[in-house]
């Protein structure tokens, strides 16, 4: 159930990447988690050299729930050298992948999936089999649920769960005892002197 | 985080906390270090102390409006930020052949003043790092230019917002390029007594010399980018690589070492502050052709403030695009752009809403700042600061 903070999402675009028109940025692949491991270590080999980017998508609502984002990057065929690269070339890996299902880390590959495995993590619970150190990286150790699901509320859990206050029961002054020690009957009662006094001077002058 | 154990297996080692509020750790960033007396053993960066959610709120904003959460990642190179975004969403909108030529000009000079003011910071900061008070003070003083001109051209220093998917918030201001002369005029000699201070400095150079090295097969597996990636010797440039809003029109050297220390770092970001200034005046030689720097299409761009109050049409229009802003065509799209610190690209879904569905960060900073665990292994406490320094974290985009 998405939150009642999140945006409503389109029933009939569930799955955008799949309506994409032809845009010219990066070859796709849609691969399953088990032709996963296989097909990266195949790219490497290949001569895409650099994860560019590991990320997260969450289609909630969908089978399989989250899409989990490869970018690799192929350089010239001779990275080392200093001359000018070639034309260099992007793929994007697309893995669907649902609740509870997880998937073939990318660290022996590439040590940079360290920290982006971390994040996908943290933000949408998604378990990578074999990571080194998967914990919690942007969020505190301590934090529950994974903040970029889509039905984890926009505003935070606490002021989903305990809605604001009815505006009728607040009062302009608070309420138990100010920081002076007085009372907020004593405070009222100020109040009341200090109105009769300026009537009183009112009438006077008007006299 | 939890409390780690003060003395290691082997009892030769303790464990030290850095940060997260160490003055040159440049933002909040915390160093769980593992030391054999002075020596680094291993060091495990703590991130997220500036964790923001920026990728959660710009779901709940308009297109337009997630633009300004997003200037605030890389909070030294906003105009890059926006430009990439801008680019991205107008390859979903399918507008990207249709910027009008001014438009794209000024881009690029927004970007690559932006790289520039950048790192000024970056020199001035570093500088401190190693006891160089007085560089601090010429960048920042030619950063203020930098910022004044932006705030001329869209209304704030730090976040001008001003590039704008299909195009610029508005034309130049008048007096914009007398001010913009002055300071092509200036440049050439502030960044000769920046380098006087620094280059041949024999302090500098023994701090920074065999520092920190980064061979490039480390760098690639760390996936390294920009200046840290080029001073391995890797010449990968996304403006040369993936050339977009015209720069593949501008001739410009993309400056490359083969050490991969700290020095080599801090030369190529000289010598790009140099080829940064070369484009910025190619693009002033371009800009004394005028024309429009908005597309003319009135489902994306707000109509011109003059017509809201004659025309019927105008008026709707504005109020629709303020209230409700514009759909974009559901599909996703990856691009990327050559910030001050690397490759920066956003990954982004659209489901044919007026919110973006998803807007993954491809973030430059965190992914250099991860390749600390590999290079920090086997040098000093002290090295550690200039290791940090010359691979130019920006928190805002570590964190997000």
């Amino acid at each position: 159930m998405p939150s009642t903070q999140t945006p409503p999402i389109a029933g009939a675009a569930i799955d955008p990447p799949s309506l994409r028109p032809p845009i010219d940025d990066a070859l796709i692949e849609r691969l399953v988690p088990s032709e996963l491991a296989v097909r990266l270590a195949a790219l490497k080999a290949e001569g895409y050299t650099m994860l560019l980017d590991l990320g997260a998508v969450d289609y909630l609502g969908r089978t399989p729930r989250f899409d989990v984002v490869y970018h690799l990057l192929q350089l010239a065929p001779k990275p080392a050298s200093v001359a000018e690269v070639g034309k260099p070339k992007r793929v994007r890996i697309l893995c669907g992948v649902d609740e509870g299902q997880a998937l073939p880390t990318a660290t022996g590959l590439w040590k940079s999936a360290d920290w982006a495995e971390r994040e996908v993590y943290d933000l949408f619970g998604l378990v990578f089999d074999g990571h080194p150190d998967l914990r919690r990286i942007q969020m505190p150790v301590d934090w529950e649920g994974h903040p970029l699901r889509k039905d984890y509320p926009m505003r935070g859990p606490a002021r989903e769960r305990a809605p604001r206050p009815a505006f009728a029961n607040k009062t302009n002054v608070v309420a138990g005892t100010p920081p002076s020690g007085r009372t907020l009957e004593a405070l009222q009662e100020q109040v009341k002197r200090a109105r009769a006094g300026i009537a009183a001077d009112a009438e006077g002058e008007s006299t | 985080m939890p409390v780690p154990d003060i003395v290691s297996q082997t009892g030769n080692t303790m464990v030290l906390s850095m940060g997260p509020q160490h003055p040159s750790t440049h933002g909040v960033l915390q160093l769980v270090l593992e030391i054999d007396s002075e020596n680094v053993v291993k060091v495990d960066p703590e991130i997220g102390y500036l964790h923001t959610g920026i990728e959660k709120s710009a779901e709940g904003l308009f297109w337009t409006q997630a633009q300004t959460v997003i200037e605030r990642m890389d909070y030294l190179a906003p105009s890059s930020n926006a430009l990439c975004y801008a680019l991205a969403v107008e390859k979903l909108l399918e507008l990207t052949d249709r910027i009008p030529p001014r438009a794209q000009v000024v881009r690029v000079l927004q970007g690559e003043l932006t790289r520039i003011a950048s790192h000024c910071v970056w020199l001035g900061t570093h500088g401190i790092d190693l006891g160089a008070i007085s560089v601090f003070f010429y960048c920042f003083d030619l950063r203020e230019n930098i910022l004044d001109l932006q705030e001329a051209a869209g209304g704030a220093r730090m976040h001008p917002n001003y590039i704008r998917v299909g195009g610029l918030n508005g034309d130049l201001p008048d007096g914009y390029i007398a001010d913009l002369d002055a300071l092509i005029e200036k440049f050439p000699g502030r960044l000769r007594e920046l380098r006087a201070l620094l280059q041949a400095n024999p302090i500098f150079q023994d701090r920074t010399i065999d520092i920190g090295v980064l061979t490039p097969e480390e760098a690639l597996q760390w996936n390294v980018t920009g200046p840290s990636l080029r001073a391995s010797g890797i010449a990968y440039d996304v403006r040369k690589a993936f050339p977009y809003t015209g720069y593949d029109g501008y001739d410009f050297d993309i400056p490359t070492r083969t050490e991969g220390d700290a020095y080599a770092r801090f030369l190529v970001r000289l010598d790009e502050m140099e080829e940064s200034m070369r484009i910025v005046a190619q693009a002033r030689k371009r800009l004394d052709t005028p024309g429009p720097v908005m597309i003319d299409d009135p489902k994306v761009a707000l109509p011109p403030k003059e017509t809201i109050a004659l025309s019927m049409e105008a008026l709707i229009h504005h109020f629709k695009l303020i209230s409700e802003g514009f759909r974009v065509p559901p599909g996703d799209v990856y691009h990327a752009v050559e910030s001050p610190r690397g490759e920066l690209g956003y990954y982004i879904v659209s489901n044919g809403e007026n919110r973006p569905y998803r807007i993954r960060t491809r973030p430059p900073s965190l992914y250099n700042l991860q390749a600390l665990k590999g290079i920090a292994p086997g040098n000093l406490i002290a090295d550690l600061v200039v290791m940090i320094g010359s691979l130019d974290p920006v928190f805002g985009e570590v964190d997000r």
